[in-house]
């Protein structure tokens, strides 16, 4: 008898912390599907990464640790099952735009400007391009950037993320910063034409 | 402007994280006491954080669906379980 009572105590106690947690990951849910959708290329794509990624960590919910940071336990589900899923062709970087340094992107515009109007030169680029030139930037450098730029993780949250020294992080963000003001560079330039 | 000075290279190496915020204090400081005095980098360093905050706002524009929402919901495990 009290061995029964035990029993149903503690399923109810399973219970409620399944329960809790689910609610704790559906609250995340919007943040999820912003990283997911500058992960991938499509609408489609990202809605169904985001549903396998849910699924997936209902399911796994006991391997999560109450306490820990669950948003990073989340991300590393997503960026694991974009990886499984064979995501997204290869694109070899352009390596023009990494010689020039951080500020390469700036000094091209403030060429083109005419008069540099520090306050407004950012905006001489468009919603689509900035968009674009970053579906443009390599999945590794993208992952490290839509992470730390549009998930607000620190370079340590991304790192056990992405299953990486902190230092590759650091590299990869470096470098697809580069290359993502190398593509608005570049569409600065084809909008002039 | 300023001319560009080799002490302008070290800036522009901290100039990303700092914007992270993922500088050492000791770092904090010598970034911050660079920017204060160098014009050439301080327009350099404007620019950088409103193409982060631009960035962000380009890329975060589209909500995810409410029938999106919808589906995650029903993904949870029924309570009979």
């Amino acid at each position: 008898m009290a061995e029964a009572e035990t029993d149903a105590r503690r399923l109810a106690t399973d219970a409620r912390d399944r329960v809790r947690f689910e609610e704790e990951v559906l609250e995340l849910a919007d943040q999820v599907y912003r990283v997911a959708r500058r992960l991938v290329s499509s609408r489609e794509e990202a809605e169904d990464l985001v549903q396998e990624t849910y699924a997936r960590a209902f399911r796994s919910w006991r391997s999560y640790t109450p306490g820990t940071n669950l948003r990073a336990w989340l991300m590393r589900i997503l960026t694991n099952l974009n990886i499984d899923r064979g995501r997204r062709e290869q694109r070899t970087p352009d390596m023009q735009p990494m010689e020039e340094g951080d500020y390469f992107l700036y000094n091209r515009l403030e060429e083109t400007s005419g008069t540099p109007d520090d306050e407004r030169i950012v905006e001489r680029l468009s919603q689509d391009s900035i968009v674009e030139a970053l579906s443009n930037v390599p999945h590794d450098f993208r992952d490290a950037i839509v992470l730390v730029d549009i998930g607000d993780f620190s370079y340590q949250e991304a790192a056990q993320i992405l299953d990486v020294p902190i230092g590759t992080i650091m590299s990869r963000l470096h470098r697809g910063r580069r290359i993502l003001k190398g593509e608005l560079a570049e569409s600065v330039a084809g909008e002039e034409q | 402007m300023t001319a560009f000075e080799p002490i302008c290279e070290k800036c522009e190496e901290l100039i990303q994280p700092y914007l992270d915020r993922e500088l050492s204090e000791a770092e904090r400081i010598e970034a911050e006491g660079h920017l204060a005095g160098c014009g050439y980098c301080s327009e350099r360093y404007r620019f950088e954080s409103r193409l982060r905050t631009y960035v962000r706002q380009a890329c975060c524009q589209e909500e995810m669906s409410p029938e999106l929402k919808a589906k995650l919901s029903m993904l949870r495990t029924p309570l009979s379980d």
